[in-house]
């Protein structure tokens, strides 16, 4: 058999997981075509037609949910331009600068990987009301860009790179900022995608701090929008409408995922770091 | 540069106007959901339908008939509480919000909401003019602590031509037990003539409707179920004595298992039992359904409160309410707060509508209200019903734990017992970190 050609019996079961994987997906977005009230007695409803589209319409007729989308945007490249500045930095620091204290630093550092984002949200709340900074973009953001991962993350890719880069910089005459952003910072560029889409999407399906930051609805996201818009018995009298949302809430992240395919492909196989 | 600042603050005098417009505004912030695209101009309450088009034409045409005053409106994700307990926390709560009864007592006793008798005399509506279930959910210690605007609880709502087919209805209406030994006994005749389940239980992720049936049925045989605000007792001969009937359904296979809420709802609907016990907040689906030519459920809906089994007719309830999170207001802002209450009492009927109890004396006995379907049948629950004692805290937090064991208890997965004092163990422990 040729290499890299997958026998019959790999093509059908390659298409019968594709099917398997696909099928709920398929399923939510029948169910989202049809009548409410109609899937209320018999969500086998969706199979058949008619099919309408009046879920997305509601959707639509919301004023808000445009703000909602624009604000969830507004937050999550924010959140992500944020991190990318920072663990950027920080991992060029952490790998290839000598400092006091560098090693204890990054054990530190590590350490936040530890601490569920749970355990702090009173403190962080309390915070952030002091700093009067709730219902705010900086109050959405902010939280995001305490990112260990991503320090860790950088760091590792950066001491993955070549010493003698910088000192044949040095011999050219070039700053350490001129060593991290003209020769260090272009060669990270794989790992800054992946680190791009990750905290996107990290951002992007957050719900429970904007849930608590965000209380005036022209400030929700729109994860936290979409599920107010809800009514109490979403699963069983507006079963339409809320898989509706669910597909209208995963575009961007469909679209992150078509544009990015290749580094989160390679971010899955590890691949990205070397 | 100059150009660009002047055009700035040009731009920001304009935003400054919006603000000022001399309106006294109040903050409002409710679940229901989010309706806009068809109700959000409508002022028309009464062609309004559904809790979050009720309710939304309600505040639209109360916007319209006091226009010094806007009702700024925040709808927030079903319950809404860690929005609301977030905003107390950075001492931001809204001027009004939607609560249910059973939480009220979380908040009151910290001192997070105001006493709303100023607010109700200045509307003129006296405690009095409350139902005896809708005042008991909003009084704590005395105090009233929201404007009561609805009662739900739990009904039993029928398949008439089932129960036809069993040859249990009387006089055009369903025969209900009055015993277990009597329900035991219809069950099985229901079962023999119709070869489909009596009960139709959603037994699966369903908390709160297993604490409902005990809940209910220890208050009806007069047990105290909360001797004092931090001690429950579940393992009593009265718990026993519920949790062990209802294990006996599920023993004699008379009612279904293994279902969740949403499959529970579709096998009503499709006609696959006789009885299904629900809240108030249904009525409307299964109507529609009794109203559609072709429907298995199609002119066989009956709906009545839970039937006496032991002791007093009593029903265990809850409520909705609006309550004032205590903040700094002004006098203006006090009196439309005030307006808003005689606003939602005078359209209690409104409300109704939705399936919900009135909370008004005055509107449950209106002729109005009992003309609507099925009302007149289930107009006893703003009587009957009886929320936990207000002191109690902690009480959805409680509901869940209770529901947890009395389901594991009536499907077989515990002893009884066992469970009962599970129950409890694991509720006084919840009740005893309380500070």
């Amino acid at each position: 058999m040729e290499r890299g050609r997958l026998s019959p019996l790999g093509w059908a079961a390659l298409i019968f997981g594709a099917l398997l994987m696909i099928a709920p997906l398929l399923w939510t977005i029948l169910l989202s075509l049809k009548d409410n009230a109609e899937l209320v007695g018999n969500s086998g409803a969706a199979l058949s037609a008619p099919y309408t589209l009046e879920n997305y319409a509601a959707i639509f007729g919301n004023d808000m949910t445009m703000r909602w989308l624009l604000n969830s945007a507004v937050v999550a490249l924010g959140t992500t331009a944020g991190v990318l500045v920072l663990a950027s930095l920080a991992g060029y620091g952490f790998a290839r600068l000598d400092f006091p204290f560098r090693r204890t630093l990054f054990v530190i550092v590590l350490l936040g990987l530890a601490v569920p984002s749970q355990a702090i949200i009173l403190p962080q709340h309390q915070l952030f009301a002091w700093l009067h900074l709730h219902n705010s973009y900086p109050g959405l953001i902010l939280p995001g860009l305490i990112g260990p991962f991503g320090v860790f993350f950088m760091t590792t890719y950066m001491r993955g790179i070549p010493m003698e880069l910088d000192e044949a910089a040095k011999l050219d005459g070039a700053s350490r900022w001129t060593i991290f952003w003209k020769v260090i910072l272009p060669l990270t560029v794989p790992a800054q995608s992946t680190l791009a889409v990750f905290t996107f999407l990290g951002t992007w399906n957050d719900y429970w701090w904007p849930l608590i930051s965000a209380t005036h609805s022209d400030m929700y996201t729109l994860t936290v929008g979409l599920a107010a818009a809800q009514m109490n018995y979403a699963q069983t009298s507006g079963l339409g409408f809320l898989m509706a949302q669910a597909v209208f809430a995963s575009i961007p992240i469909f679209i992150v995922y078509i544009v990015f395919q290749k580094q989160i492909v390679s971010a899955m196989a590890g691949t990205a770091v070397r | 540069m100059r150009k660009l600042l002047i055009g700035l603050a040009a731009l920001l005098a304009l935003a400054g106007c919006g603000q000022g417009d001399g309106r006294t505004r109040i903050y409002l912030q409710r679940f229901f959901g989010e309706c806009g695209a068809e109700f959000g101009a409508s002022t028309d309450v009464a062609k309004a339908e559904g809790e979050c088009g009720i309710m939304t034409s309600m505040i639209n045409r109360f916007n319209a008939e006091n226009p010094d005053v806007r009702v700024d409106v925040n709808v927030v994700a079903w319950p809404g509480y860690p929005q609301l307990t977030a905003q107390m926390a950075a001492r931001d709560p809204p001027d009004l919000v939607t609560m249910h009864a059973g939480v009220i007592s979380d908040y009151a006793a910290k001192g997070l909401l105001e006493p709303v008798e100023p607010y109700l005399a200045r509307a003129g509506i006296g405690a009095d003019s409350f139902t005896e279930a809708s005042r008991l959910g909003v009084t704590m210690a005395g105090r009233i602590y929201g404007l009561p605007w609805d009662t739900h609880g739990g009904l039993w709502h029928v398949n008439t031509a089932l129960f036809a087919k069993a040859g249990l209805m009387s006089g055009g209406k369903p025969v209900l037990p009055t015993s277990p030994e009597e329900l035991i006994a219809q069950a099985r005749q229901f079962q023999e003539r119709t070869g489909k389940p009596y009960l139709i239980q959603s037994l699966v992720g369903d908390p709160a409707g297993a604490a409902r049936n005990q809940y209910t049925y220890m208050m009806a045989q007069g047990a105290a179920v909360f001797p004092d605000a931090r001690r429950i007792r579940l393992a009593t001969a009265e718990g026993m004595r519920v949790a062990a009937f209802f294990r006996r359904i599920n023993e004699e296979r008379l009612g279904t298992l293994n279902m969740d809420t949403p499959a529970a709802i579709a096998a009503f609907m499709n006609g696959e039992g006789g009885i299904y016990p629900t809240g108030t907040w249904m009525i409307g689906s299964f109507e529609k359904e009794a109203t559609t030519a072709g429907r298995p459920l199609y002119e066989s809906y009956a709906v009545f409160p839970f039937p006496r089994l032991w002791g007093e007719r009593l029903e265990f309830v809850g409520g909705h309410a609006w309550a004032v999170p205590a903040r700094e207001r002004s006098a203006k802002q006090k009196d439309a707060i005030a307006r808003f209450f005689k606003f939602m009492a005078a359209h209690n009927f409104d409300w109704a509508r939705t399936g919900h109890i009135p909370a008004f004396r005055a509107v449950l006995d209106d002729p109005k209200f009992k003309s609507l379907p099925h009302r007149a049948d289930i107009a006893l629950l703003g009587e009957i019903g009886r929320p936990l004692p207000s002191r109690v805290r902690r009480q959805s937090a409680i509901e869940g734990l209770v529901g947890e064991e009395m389901a594991a208890a009536v499907t077989g997965q515990k002893p009884v017992e066992q469970a009962l004092r599970d129950a409890d163990r694991r509720v006084n422990e919840l009740l005893g970190e309380l500070d």
